[in-house]
């Protein structure tokens, strides 16, 4: 009880609040200009929660990246271009519904199934992760091994495109984090005989880097024109919005629960989330005939499950030091920089500061009622700052913010070659996903390995020996093994009787 | 044919990964040196390199056999314009330390909005407001050594 106490008292305080207002309305700002990604925003934070207390620091990230998701509706609903990847799967229903004068109904109704997501997925993440924490006790290297390569394997076979690119664009990853001194031996390996990268290659360059500065090429690469701005009906941003999340409350709780599970497979973030609920919302639908022309329904599903995944991902970031996306693997990073390390024993050692961290989740998601009702009522101001103005001042941040984590010029550096590398992978449709997931988890793989292999004398077998290490293995080897496995079944099933038959000639 | 060339590319990664590898020291007591996983990430470049080539070469056969005007052009200038921002990241390190940081980011900011056609009296005040508060939030606030540059360390507040 003193612990939850104290928790509350972390964050129900001046400084606290007015970091979570401010950090809503940075999210609301970067999420609500196209082509800057939640990720992207959380990234730019990373130097400024370097001088924060640990409670201020997250709750700055978790308040971002949940106004972040939903502020990138706005766009969408006004220029039918997503602010974020994760409202990608429905602006075509929004931005119809926009042409037919519902812009604020629609964004109204996005606001409120954001936040019912985003509570349903903290109150997953508050019930669920104590328990898998005492579970993950137990766990030793063999187990860490396992589910750091299930993530990897999951990163691979969950990237919408070609498996070859995300495995290629993970190897990209997985590189990065060899780089520096080796753990078991002490022996520099591509180091290059530079002594910043003696100690590694820290993540938040290669994430500013692959997310901002790729953006910024991707910008000055493109010839993209003046975009017009529809005529706003006066409609009313909460008038049918209840109405809906009545109508709809399946979709809702379909969309929240799927969004929270997949957001806690590692490697499967917030737009994949959004996604799958939006085919399965159609799916589903008895108005299956009216998708495609702005129909509410799909909005409902879609946007439930994208917040939900952003609180979904902390649950392994938190329990096992997995991240579930991409903004959870920074979050890891900043979790370790605050003296908070991920993993089962922070529900044991960390006090107050998991309660703490619970509260953040609410009173984030709740203070986007508020907060997104007024960026709904002046969304025009967002939709007209020009980016033409905008990016050059991210590239400064950029520099900036990839100088201030060790004050070297050698971060700056690795942030211009990753941006370049990320930019060419990029523009030829590699996923970045795994390549961030390979940099974040290499090193737990590699180590969780070597450990293994010393305890078991080089015997490959130990790794099956222990009863949730095989499970784990076993679902890691399914997980590889499925994309052969249904493409047999379908072969099976398409051929027709008459294929079975001895050929004449 | 850029997959293909990409997969190459990644196969002589993958080469040159391994290579490097291959010279780490070996511990006696260790089954495993610390050459071997970058030499199964590099072993894996070599394959999905290859195996993205190889998927990539029925596509460049049809693209070296069909009409020359199939071929869509690729837009040099717009990639030209999209490596502006890493020069001037390479402008910012090498100058900064003589210049100073709030001039090497108005210069950068100020080429870049004139680029995509701000207005230029727009864009040199917004460079100049934004790098002057950049350059006090996070040397003053946040105690970052930016570099001040020898040109302007006495002007400077």
């Amino acid at each position: 009880m003193d612990s939850f106490l104290q928790g509350l008292a972390m964050v129900f305080n001046v400084q606290t609040m007015l970091v979570i207002v401010a950090a809503a309305i940075f999210g609301l700002f970067v999420g609500a200009i196209p082509g800057l990604t939640a990720t992207m925003a959380v990234a730019l934070l990373v130097p400024i929660t370097f001088y924060m207390d640990a409670t201020p620091a997250i709750a700055a990230i978790v308040a971002t990246s949940a106004m972040a998701i939903f502020a990138g509706d706005i766009p969408g609903t006004y220029l039918n271009i997503p602010g974020t990847p994760a409202s990608a799967a429905y602006v075509g229903e929004s931005y119809r519904l926009a042409q037919k004068g519902r812009a604020r109904e629609t964004l109204g109704t996005n606001l409120v199934c954001s936040v019912i997501g985003g509570l349903f997925g903290t109150l997953v993440l508050v019930f669920v992760s104590p328990s898998l924490a005492e579970m993950a006790l137990n766990f030793s290297s063999f187990e860490y091994f396992w589910l750091a390569l299930l993530g990897l394997s999951s990163s691979i076979f969950i990237a919408i495109g070609s498996r070859v690119k995300a495995f290629l664009s993970l190897t990209v990853g997985l590189l990065l984090s060899t780089v520096g001194l080796d753990m078991m031996s002490g022996a520099p390996r591509f180091t290059f005989g530079v002594p910043d990268l003696m100690a590694g290659i820290n993540f938040i360059p290669v994430m500013i880097g692959m997310f901002a500065l790729n953006e910024i090429m991707m910008f000055y690469g493109s010839r993209a024109e003046a975009r017009s701005v529809p005529v706003m009906a006066k409609d009313s941003v909460f008038a049918g919005a209840p109405k809906h999340v009545k109508t709809y409350w399946r979709n809702v709780l379909r969309g929240s629960s799927l969004g929270t599970l997949i957001g806690a497979l590692p490697g499967a973030g917030a737009d994949i989330a959004a996604w799958i609920a939006y085919a399965l919302g159609k799916s589903r639908s008895k108005e299956k005939e009216k998708y495609g022309n702005g129909h509410i329904e799909g909005i409902v599903d879609a946007s439930s499950a994208n917040n939900s995944g952003i609180s979904g991902a902390w649950v392994p970031a938190l329990v096992f030091g997995i991240p579930g996306d991409t903004i959870t693997a920074i979050v890891i990073g900043v979790l370790y920089m605050k003296g908070m390390n991920p993993g089962p024993t922070i529900f044991m050692n960390g006090g107050g500061q998991v309660y703490a961290l619970f509260t953040v989740f609410f009173v984030a998601n709740l203070i986007m009622l508020p907060i997104g009702y007024l960026a709904i009522r002046a969304s025009k101001v967002f939709i007209l700052t020009p980016r033409k103005l905008l990016m050059p001042v991210i590239l400064s941040f950029c520099i900036v913010g990839a100088f201030a984590i060790n004050n070297s010029i050698t971060d700056i550096w690795i942030m211009l070659i990753i941006g370049m590398v990320a930019f060419v992978l990029a523009r030829n449709d590699f996923p970045m996903a795994p390549a961030i997931l390979g940099l974040v988890l290499g090193g737990t793989l590699e180590n969780s390995f070597m450990s293994s292999m010393l305890k078991s004398n080089g015997d490959l077998l130990a790794f099956f020996e222990r009863p949730i290490s095989a499970a784990l293995g076993a679902l890691v080897i399914l997980i590889w093994l499925l994309p052969s496995l249904i493409r047999l079944v379908r072969r099976l099933r398409s051929s027709p009787p008459s294929s079975h038959k001895p050929r004449s000639s | 044919m850029r997959d293909f060339l990409l997969g190459l590319a990644f196969v002589i990664g993958g080469g040159v990964v391994i290579a490097v590898a291959q010279t780490y020291p070996t511990m006696p007591t260790l089954q495993f040196g610390p050459s071997l996983f970058p030499s199964l990430i590099g072993g894996g470049m070599v394959i999905g390199g290859l195996v993205l080539a190889l998927t990539r070469v029925g596509q460049l056969r049809i693209a070296f056999a069909g009409p020359r005007a199939q071929t869509p052009r690729y837009d040099y200038r717009g990639l030209l314009i999209s490596l502006l921002p890493c020069a001037l990241i390479v402008f910012y390190i090498l100058a900064s330390e003589w210049l100073g940081a709030p001039l090497c980011m108005a210069v950068s900011m100020l080429i870049l909005m004139l680029l995509r056609g701000a207005r230029p009296w727009l864009s040199l005040i917004v460079s100049l407001v934004v790098a002057t508060a950049i350059y006090l939030l996070f040397s003053r606030y946040l105690l970052i050594p930016l570099p001040e540059g020898t040109l302007l360390s006495q002007i400077l507040p």
